[in-house]
C-alpha cells in the first residue's frame, strides 16, 4: 500500500498539477491565509463542523430507514435532513477550496487528497441518486426497498471513508 | 532508549502503551480518524436538537423525540471519541497536558456537560409541557445556545492542539 501510494505522489509529481500548486500558492489569497497563522485551523474546524452536518444528516436518515430512530414520518425525515446534507456538502466545498489555497502542495500533489476527492464524488452522485429514490419511496408509505436501504448503509460507510481520507492527508508521502 | 518517568504524565507516556502508539506508524493516524468520526457523530448529533431548541430550522418535529432519536448516537459515539481520546493522550501525555489549548478544550467539555447536565435536571423534566408552544422558554434556548457555542470551542481547540504541540514542551 505504502510503494502504490509512493508511486502515486510521484506521478503526481509530473503533472500539470505541480505548476498549478506553484500559481496558487503565489496568488494574493495564498499569501494571506499562510501568513496569517490561524486562518487554516479556523477553515479546518469549519470543515469538521461541515462533515458533522452531513454525516448526522445521513446517519439519522439511515437510523429512520432501519426504524432505529422513527418518531416522524419518512417523508418527514427524508425532507429534514436532504435539506442538511446539501448545505453541509456545500460548506464542504468552499472551506474545502479555502483548505486547496492555503496549502496547494500538500493537497494537490498528495495521493490521498485523491483518492479522497474520488470519494466525495462518488459520495454526492450516490447522495443525489439516494435522495431522489428517497423521494420515490415517501408515498409507498413505511415499506422501504431493499436497495434504497443498501444505498443508505453505502453512504454511511462512504463517509467514514471520506472522513479517513481526510485525516490521513496529513500522513501521506507528499 | 526513553528517560527515567519524573512524574505521572512521563510515566503514563512512556508505558508500554504509550511507546505503542507513539512508535507505530500507522496507530496514531487511526485512532485520529475514529476520533474525528466519533466527535462528528457527537456534534452532528447534538447540533440537531440544539438548532430545534434555538428555532433554526423546521419546526415540524417536537423536540423530545428529536432528542429520543438523536441521544443513543450522541452516548455511542461520545464513549467511542472518550475512549479515541484517551488513548491519544497516552501518547503524548506530558506534552498535552502543557498545552493551553488541551486545557482549554478539557475545561470547554466540562462546561458542555455541566450545561446538558443543568438542563436536563431542571427544563427538560417539563419539555411536554413547553415544547408544543410557538415559543421555547428563554433558558431552554439559552441551553441549545451554549451548547452549540461550547461544541464548537471544543472543536477549535482540539484542532488548535496540533498546531501549536511544538511551540509547548
Amino acid at each position: 500500500m505504502g510503494d502504490l501510494l509512493f508511486n502515486f505522489a510521484e506521478w503526481l509529481r509530473g503533472t500539470f498539477l505541480v505548476d498549478l500548486s506553484l500559481w496558487i500558492s503565489e496568488t494574493a489569497l495564498s499569501t494571506w491565509i499562510v501568513t496569517h497563522f490561524w486562518t487554516i485551523p479556523i477553515m479546518q474546524v469549519l470543515h469538521i463542523l461541515a462533515i458533522a452536518g452531513s454525516f448526522a444528516a445521513v446517519l439519522m436518515i439511515a437510523a429512520r430507514i432501519y426504524g432505529i430512530a422513527g418518531h416522524a414520518s419518512l417523508a418527514e425525515t427524508g425532507h429534514r435532513y436532504t435539506r442538511v446534507l446539501w448545505w453541509s456538502l456545500a460548506a464542504l466545498v468552499i472551506t474545502g477550496l479555502g483548505m486547496i489555497a492555503g496549502e496547494p502542495v500538500r493537497e494537490l500533489i498528495n495521493p490521498i487528497f485523491w483518492i479522497k476527492m474520488a470519494l466525495v464524488i462518488i459520495g454526492t452522485l450516490v447522495a443525489v441518486w439516494f435522495a431522489a429514490s428517497l423521494r420515490r419511496q415517501y408515498h409507498t408509505g413505511e415499506v422501504v426497498q431493499g436497495s434504497v436501504k443498501l444505498t443508505a448503509t453505502f453512504l454511511v460507510v462512504l463517509w467514514c471513508l471520506i472522513i479517513a481520507g481526510g485525516r490521513w492527508i496529513a500522513y501521506a508521502p507528499v | 532508549m526513553y528517560p527515567e518517568p519524573t512524574n505521572i504524565w512521563q510515566s503514563i507516556e512512556y508505558s508500554p502503551l504509550g511507546i505503542f502508539l507513539a512508535e507505530s506508524t500507522w496507530a496514531f493516524p487511526t485512532l485520529e480518524t475514529l476520533h474525528v468520526i466519533a466527535l462528528v457523530t457527537v456534534i452532528g448529533t447534538i447540533a440537531i436538537v440544539d438548532l430545534r431548541l434555538v428555532g433554526v430550522g423546521s419546526r415540524a418535529h417536537r423536540v423530545s423525540l428529536l432528542a429520543k432519536d438523536t441521544l443513543p448516537w450522541t452516548w455511542g459515539a461520545f464513549a467511542l471519541a472518550a475512549l479515541t481520546g484517551g488513548l491519544l493522550f497516552v501518547s503524548k501525555a506530558s506534552s498535552y497536558v502543557i498545552n493551553p489549548y488541551f486545557l482549554w478544550k478539557m475545561g470547554l467539555l466540562a462546561l458542555a456537560g455541566l450545561n446538558m447536565m443543568y438542563f436536563h435536571l431542571t427544563l427538560w423534566r417539563t419539555v411536554d409541557h413547553w415544547e408544543q408552544d410557538p415559543s421555547f422558554p428563554f433558558a431552554a434556548k439559552l441551553a441549545g445556545w451554549l451548547s452549540l457555542v461550547f461544541w464548537v470551542l471544543v472543536v477549535f481547540f482540539g484542532r488548535a492542539i496540533g498546531f501549536t504541540l511544538s511551540f509547548y514542551f
